[in-house]
Formats: structure tokens, C-alpha cells, sequence
């Protein structure tokens, strides 16, 4: 264990939390409102894809990030029309936009420009890093300290009195699922980032352990940010003690691979803290 | 209340016309995408054969998906109870020879399967832990885990990531052979499967308690009914049948299990069930369809459409039959 090691190993727990970070406060938004939101993975596989897609074909990193925020915003206002004006099941509208992130990214990849051949011009990670950081302290100021964060939190805690309070759960969740878009959106873009070019699936199921941090946080900012970087800690202790020995053992790689995942099912079996949804949740 | 109104019409047209605008935008005619998904999954006897040979696996994980659907839960670990259920059909396979291995390969498919899901059921049921979120871990964890049995312990001399091919006495047989046309006997045990569920669900006392679980859980807990244990059983019974699709995958088509083996029959299973409404037999057509589009959109790749096609599809078909039919379900009340 040298230093150089456990810098290492702090780079890299930054690097694979800060993606989970900016997801799961985009799903925070989402779900406080009481919009269920298994559709994180799609809006960020979309941004990732739309930002190499205009990166590549205008050059420029700015278009690219204003066009990739831009597309999951879209993507995630379809949740809330789907769920809102059709008043389809949260889950099975979720999981339309995956399939529909799923094809379409491939299908644009594949058919304007080969993308995944080419860099996409994207900006530095450390400027997600940065982003991340203000996001958590400004949503955990908002939610707590502010009247539109009153609003959103009694929207996804009981949307029938917010309804006599005077509030329109509605538009609230419309307003709440744009900030999801972007914080989705910007998170698909730092794995974009991260990669430099386009590959098919590549949020790899990040959507969902960073729905899964945010469940294990409570719904809560702070809480949830402690649940990504943890899992980020998995992910980079997966990586740079894949294939030593451990007490004696070869731990074969596939074992490190399952690790965060099962760590997040014993999370969810509530031993690492109370289960406790906003009570709105998927509700009318 | 009518059946459906405009906005159900205008979402229907809308989401159409987008996958026309995707096509044209790759430069195909709508039209003549939609002859060639035709001509491609029931144009000849080999579209047939392999349209057929997809829907057996869709059918039998989508009426496990249904199921679990049927009791308010959504299984979306179809994928991983069935990539379990299929090593685990394989290796009873590969040590037990004739009949005999048949039968306890789909055993072993239908336990391993079903055991895959129950920490989901007991999880939802005395955790309060969204079953949507443990089914995808454990998706995950299923897949690293044949991954790293298929490429270790199991993996055939040779090869790097697959399994020794089961005997012969074990494959489920062919019914009816006009090369290249099979009809191997698993789709028939599916459709006798679909029957089984059927009465399952209007028959016994579980399939009505499932049944009102998912209709309304509060409701049916006042009525006496163990709404927890319910939860379980659904799960349960949810991953067995997607574990036994694993198992069948591997007796009548494969012969033996690889990294790649199931081609998202989990997730497709899903669409099945959702399209199927709200009966059993509704997962025939369901699953044919599913079967076809997968087939075709195989195909359509020689006109230049990439195969996200497939995936647009789904969503489209799913965004556009859910909205219709939370229509129906409302205007009962």
C-alpha cells in the first residue's frame, strides 16, 4: 500500500462516483416529486450519444454538451407526459425509454456519422467533478431552504393535500423532471468524457446503481452522495485488486464485478439504513 | 367513458410517425421497411424456423414476467433467473443422460430460476425494497457469475467461453421436420404451458389471491389474504418459469450454454407480458410478434437500418399499448 497506490485509488473513486453523483440527484428530483424514474440509464446513455454525435460533426465540446443535456432533457420530459398526461405505470414508461435510448443512440451512431470511430471534443472531468459539488450543496439548500423545494417535497409527499394547498403537482413534476434531464444529461456526458468516443450501452447499468445510492441514501442529497462515492470505492478497489490475491485467495475477476451489485442488494434489504420512499411515489 | 381518446390517438400517431422519420432518415421507405420485416420473419420456411425457434424462450419468460405482473410485481430479472436457469439445465445435462436428464435439466432450470428471484420476492415483501432495482442487481450479478463459470470450471477444452455440448438423448426432439422448417416440441409445451397458467390463475385459490394482490394489495389484505407470502410465491414462481425458459433454450436449440446465449429474451420477455394484457392466451400473439420483430429486424440490416431499430420499436410499442390500456382499466370504474 504506497502512497502512490492510494492516490491512485482516490482518482479513481472520484473518477467512477461523480457519473452516480449527478445521476442519482437527477433521479433525487425526480422522485421527491413522486415521479418513480428507472429512466436515468436512457437519459444518460441518450446524452452521451447526442454529445459525441455533434461533437464529432461540429467540432465543438460547447455544442455538443448544450445538445447531449438538451437530449435527455427531452427524453425526460417524455417520462413526465407519458406518466402525467397518460398516466402510464412509472415503471413501464421507464422502461420504454430505455428500449427507446437503447435503439435510438445505436441507430444515430450508426447511421449520421460512425461516431464510435472518431473523439468526441469534450471537456475536462474535473469540471463535472466541480459541478457535482455544487450541484449536491445547491439541491440540498433548495430542497431544504427554499419555497419551490417546500413545494417539490410535499408534490412527492402526499399529492392530494399539495393539491388543497393550491400547488399543481403536475407542473411541479414537469419543472422537477427538466432538472433530472440535466443532471442525467450532464452525467451521461462525463462518461462520455471520461471514454472520449461513443460505444454502444456504454452507461453500462450506472443509471441504476445510482437509482439504487439514492434509495440506499434515503432520497436525501448528502446521504445519497455518500452511497455513490461509496460505491465508486467498490468499483475502484475492483479495479486495481483484480487479479491479487487476497488473504491467500485468487479472487477470480468476475467475483469483483458482481461485488457492488450485491452490495447494493443487502442495501436494499434495508441492513445499511431504513427503506423509506417519499410516500407520494408513483402516484397520480 | 369512451374506449380511448384523442390524445391516445395523436400519441399513437406521433410515435409512428417517428420511426417512419428514423427510417427516411437512414434512407429507407417506411413501407419498404415494413415488407421486408415481414418477408424477413414469416416470408419463407427458414424465417419461419427461426421467428419460432425466438418465440418459444419469449413466450415462456413472458408468461413469468406476466405473472409476476399479475401480482403488481415487475420482474425485469427475467434475463438473469434465466441465463441461471440455462447453466444450471446444462450442467444436470451434461452428467445425466436420456429422458431422465431432460426432465431434471428443466427441473434444475425451474429450481435455480426460481431461487434466483426469491431474495426480490422476500425483499419486496418484508423490506419494502423496489423489486425493480434488486431484479436488475441481480441481472448483473447473474451475468458475472456465468460469465465466470462458462470461462472457468465449466468451459470446454479449447474454447474460451462456452460449455461442453449436452448428449443428444437429452435434446428436446423435433416434432414435425420439412428442412429447413422444425417445430421442436418445446413450443407445444409452451403453448400447454400458457393453458397450465391460464388455470392457474382462474382455477385455484393462489392464482385469485395473486390475482387480487395485484388488484388492489390493501383490499386483499383485509379479505385474509397473505399479501407478503403472496408477493414471495409470485416472484418465486415468476423466476422458475424464466429459469425453465433457460433450460428449454438449451435442450431444444442450443445444446449447449455461452457467454451471448440469450439474446435479452429477459427484457423482450417484459414487452410479452405487457402486450399480453390481461390473460395468459394473450401472450401467444404477444410473444409471436415479439418473435418476428426480433427476426426481422435481423433481417431488415441488409437495407442499411442499424439494429437499434428493434429497440425503438419496443418502446414504441409499449409507450403506445400502455396508453390505450390504462384507458380501459380506468373507464371500469
Amino acid at each position: 500500500m504506497t502512497d502512490a497506490w492510494v492516490w491512485l485509488l482516490v482518482v479513481n473513486t472520484v473518477t467512477l462516483s461523480s457519473p452516480l453523483v449527478l445521476a442519482a440527484l437527477g433521479g433525487l428530483c425526480s422522485e421527491r416529486s413522486g415521479v418513480i424514474n428507472i429512466a436515468l440509464e436512457g437519459l444518460m446513455l441518450t446524452a452521451a450519444c447526442v454529445t459525441a454525435t455533434v461533437g464529432v460533426v461540429t467540432g465543438s465540446a460547447l455544442l455538443g454538451l448544450a445538445a447531449g443535456v438538451g437530449a435527455a432533457i427531452v427524453m425526460s420530459l417524455l417520462h413526465a407526459l407519458l406518466t402525467q398526461a397518460f398516466s402510464i405505470d412509472h415503471i413501464v414508461s421507464g422502461m420504454a425509454i430505455n428500449a427507446l435510448a437503447i435503439g435510438g443512440t445505436n441507430f444515430l451512431a450508426k447511421s449520421l456519422a460512425d461516431v464510435s470511430q472518431e473523439k468526441a471534443p469534450v471537456f475536462d472531468v474535473k469540471l463535472y467533478w466541480a459541478l457535482a459539488i455544487v450541484a449536491v450543496v445547491w439541491i440540498a439548500f433548495y430542497l431544504g431552504r427554499t419555497r419551490g423545494g417546500l413545494h417539490l417535497t410535499a408534490v412527492g409527499n402526499d399529492p392530494d393535500k399539495s393539491r388543497q394547498m393550491g400547488l399543481d403537482p403536475v407542473k411541479v413534476r414537469y419543472l422537477a423532471l427538466v432538472g433530472t434531464g440535466v443532471l442525467a444529461g450532464l452525467a451521461g456526458t462525463l462518461i462520455l468524457s471520461n471514454a472520449q468516443s461513443f460505444s454502444d450501452g456504454m452507461t453500462g447499468g450506472r443509471g441504476f446503481i445510482a437509482l439504487a445510492a439514492l434509495i440506499l441514501g434515503g432520497w436525501r442529497p448528502w446521504h445519497a452522495l455518500g452511497a455513490c462515492v461509496l460505491f465508486g470505492l467498490f468499483s475502484a478497489l475492483q479495479i486495481q485488486l483484480q487479479g491479487q490475491p487476497i488473504l491467500g485467495l485468487d479472487v477470480p475477476s468476475d467475483a469483483w464485478t458482481a461485488l457492488p451489485y450485491l452490495v447494493t442488494i443487502i442495501a436494499l434489504a434495508g441492513f445499511l439504513g431504513r427503506n423509506r420512499p417519499p410516500s407520494g411515489l408513483g402516484r397520480p | 367513458m369512451k374506449a380511448f381518446g384523442w390524445k391516445q390517438v395523436a400519441l399513437t400517431v406521433a410515435a409512428f410517425g417517428f420511426v417512419a422519420l428514423t427510417l427516411i432518415a437512414v434512407g429507407v421507405m417506411p413501407g419498404e421497411a415494413a415488407m421486408e420485416l415481414v418477408r424477413g420473419s414469416m416470408g419463407t420456411k427458414n424465417a419461419w424456423n427461426e421467428t419460432l425457434k425466438l418465440t418459444t424462450p419469449l413466450l415462456i419468460a413472458g408468461l413469468a414476467v406476466f405473472i409476476a405482473l399479475r401480482a403488481g410485481l415487475f420482474n425485469i430479472g427475467a434475463e438473469g433467473q434465466l441465463l441461471v436457469g440455462g447453466l444450471c439445465g446444462t450442467v444436470v445435462a451434461l452428467n445425466v443422460e436420456g429422458v431422465l436428464g431432460t426432465v431434471l435439466a428443466c427441473l434444475a432450470g425451474l429450481v435455480a430460476g426460481g431461487l434466483w428471484a426469491l431474495p426480490a420476492g422476500l425483499i419486496k415483501a418484508y423490506r419494502n425494497g423496489h423489486e425493480v432495482i434488486t431484479t436488475i442487481m441481480l441481472n448483473n450479478i447473474a451475468a458475472a457469475l456465468v460469465a465466470g463459470l462458462v470461462a472457468g470450471p465449466l468451459r470446454q477444452e479449447g474454447m474460451s467461453t462456452s460449455t461442453e455440448v449436452v448428449a443428444e438423448s437429452t435434446w428436446l426432439p423435433s416434432l414435425y421436420e420439412n428442412v429447413p422448417f422444425r417445430l421442436n416440441i418445446a413450443l407445444v409445451g409452451a403453448l400447454l404451458l400458457v393453458w397450465g397458467v391460464a388455470v392457474w390463475i382462474k382455477r385455484t385459490v393462489a392464482g385469485y389471491e395473486l390475482s387480487a394482490t395485484g388488484a388492489n394489495p390493501k383490499a386483499a389484505a383485509t379479505a385474509g389474504v397473505e399479501v407478503k407470502r403472496v408477493t414471495v410465491r409470485a416472484m418465486t414462481v415468476s423466476g422458475a418459469l424464466s429459469g425453465l425458459a433457460g433450460a428449454v433454450q438449451v435442450l431444444a436449440y442450443e445444446h449447449n450454454f455461452y457467454v451471448g446465449f440469450s439474446s435479452g429474451f429477459g427484457f423482450d420477455a417484459l414487452g410479452v407480458a405487457l402486450l399480453a394484457g390481461g390473460s395468459p392466451w394473450g401472450a401467444i400473439p404477444s410473444a409471436l410478434l415479439f418473435g418476428a420483430l426480433s427476426k426481422g429486424t435481423t433481417s431488415i440490416q441488409v437495407l442499411g437500418v442499424p439494429k437499434g431499430l428493434s429497440g425503438i420499436l419496443l418502446g414504441v410499442i409499449i409507450i403506445v399499448f400502455a396508453a390505450y390500456r390504462y384507458r380501459r382499466v380506468k373507464s371500469h370504474d
